[in-house]
């Protein structure tokens, strides 16, 4: 029937594809190229790509927001992430419009401790409270973060990596919060709140220092 | 006098590699032909269909008008609040309704217009550097590449979840605008 192990079948080809050194050649050209490329933009957005998810005190509150909507459920689980990158750049333009928020760390810890108390008790106010909440936290997240940008970054790409970064970190707090569907996954998602809350109660004691 | 090509990024692939860098590490070009992507998938047939046409063109003949022009042309704050207006009416999406309310030729041709102005100041940024126009004829084929990949790879009709992540990337687009905005308040680039 043809399903021998002949030799036709095993045999070596007499011609190899020309594919295979093609793509050894595309995988190694652009690093010769790149290594004497200025690098600057590429910098401006690792940079602001990291910013988020470095800071604990950003991160966990972003984490946050995606639980929170998983908690709230539809809308607000895709109103608030929706609503929450324009607003903390708006908090962004506020800064580097030099308009002065009067106790930003202080409002940053608590979007920490207020948002993860908010998943701790399963709280679900009405949705104009829930995203006015969210906004309010956003401003002070976007008066502090958003205007940090490197010596030498460029702007757009910064802001850009900073934005899907937040994003990301929303998706992350999302996800966390479907594990609620499974059996003790509501347990664990009211841990998670927990966890925020702590390290918001901890950033606020420190801002309040 | 310009540095030599201070506007690319020299990638080491010649002046066509360098300008099709530009669209992704000067992604003000980028953003704006993603949001009017978005915008197009959004809603009606016909202004998606030569959505990439209409940009890649319109975009050179922009840009070749801008080689032309003496000195850069400061135009970096209103691209930029377009840009982040056109963010912003993406994450609105349906509510809007702005396929029922407006004719489809002019959507294409505010489209074709932004293309325009967009690749005036891109074109206007690069004159007086050796190799512009092949930079420029790079970046057009880029952008007709990439607007043709993402209505492909958009095409309605959309599941719930492909949706409301349009609705985001819109409100991401706006977002960065937003901080661009304040960056160029501060520095006029």
């Amino acid at each position: 029937m043809g399903q021998g192990w002949g030799p036709s079948r095993w045999a070596v080809p007499r011609r190899l594809s020309p594919l295979p050194p093609a793509l050894v050649a595309a995988v190694l050209a652009p690093a010769a190229a790149w290594a004497h490329a200025d690098l600057q933009p590429g910098g401006g957005f690792v940079a602001g790509f990291l910013h988020p998810i470095s800071g604990l005190d950003h991160g966990v509150a972003m984490v946050a927001v995606g639980l929170w909507g998983a908690v709230l459920g539809p809308p607000a689980l895709w109103l608030l992430p929706l609503a929450f990158p324009p607003v903390m750049a708006l908090g962004g333009l506020l800064a580097l419009l030099e308009v002065p928020l009067p106790g930003v760390e202080v409002g940053i810890a608590l979007s920490g401790l207020v948002m993860g108390l908010m998943v701790l008790f399963e709280v679900k106010p009405p949705l104009w409270l829930a995203a006015l909440i969210v906004a309010t936290f956003a401003v002070f997240h976007g008066h502090a973060h958003g205007a940090e940008l490197p010596a030498g970054a460029h702007a757009l790409l910064y802001s850009l990596a900073f934005v899907i970064a937040t994003g990301l970190l929303h998706l992350v707090g999302i996800l966390l919060g479907e594990v609620r569907r499974w059996p003790g996954g509501r347990a664990l998602v009211r841990l998670a709140g927990a966890g925020v809350a702590l390290v918001g109660l901890w950033f606020l004691e420190r801002a309040l220092a | 006098m310009r540095g030599p090509l201070a506007h690319l990024v020299p990638t080491g692939l010649g002046p066509w590699g360098d300008g099709m860098a530009r669209l992704v590490l000067q992604p003000l070009d980028l953003l704006l032909l993603v949001a009017l992507v978005l915008l197009a998938v959004q809603g009606g047939r016909p202004w998606r269909d030569r959505l990439a046409l209409v940009l890649s063109l319109s975009w050179l003949l922009g840009g070749g008008a801008g080689l032309g022009v003496p000195a850069e042309l400061p135009l970096a704050l209103p691209c930029t609040a377009l840009v982040t207006t056109l963010g912003m009416l993406v994450s609105l999406g349906p509510k809007l309704r702005l396929h029922e309310r407006l004719d489809e030729r002019v959507l294409l041709t505010a489209a074709a217009g932004l293309a325009l102005l967009f690749g005036l100041t891109a074109g206007s940024s690069l004159a007086g550097h050796g190799g512009a126009i092949e930079a420029l004829l790079g970046e057009a084929v880029a952008i007709a590449v990439i607007t043709a990949l993402l209505l492909m790879a958009l095409a309605p009709p959309h599941p719930r979840w492909l949706a409301l992540g349009l609705r985001v990337a819109g409100s991401w687009i706006a977002a960065s605008g937003l901080l661009m905005l304040g960056w160029l308040s501060r520095q006029p680039l």
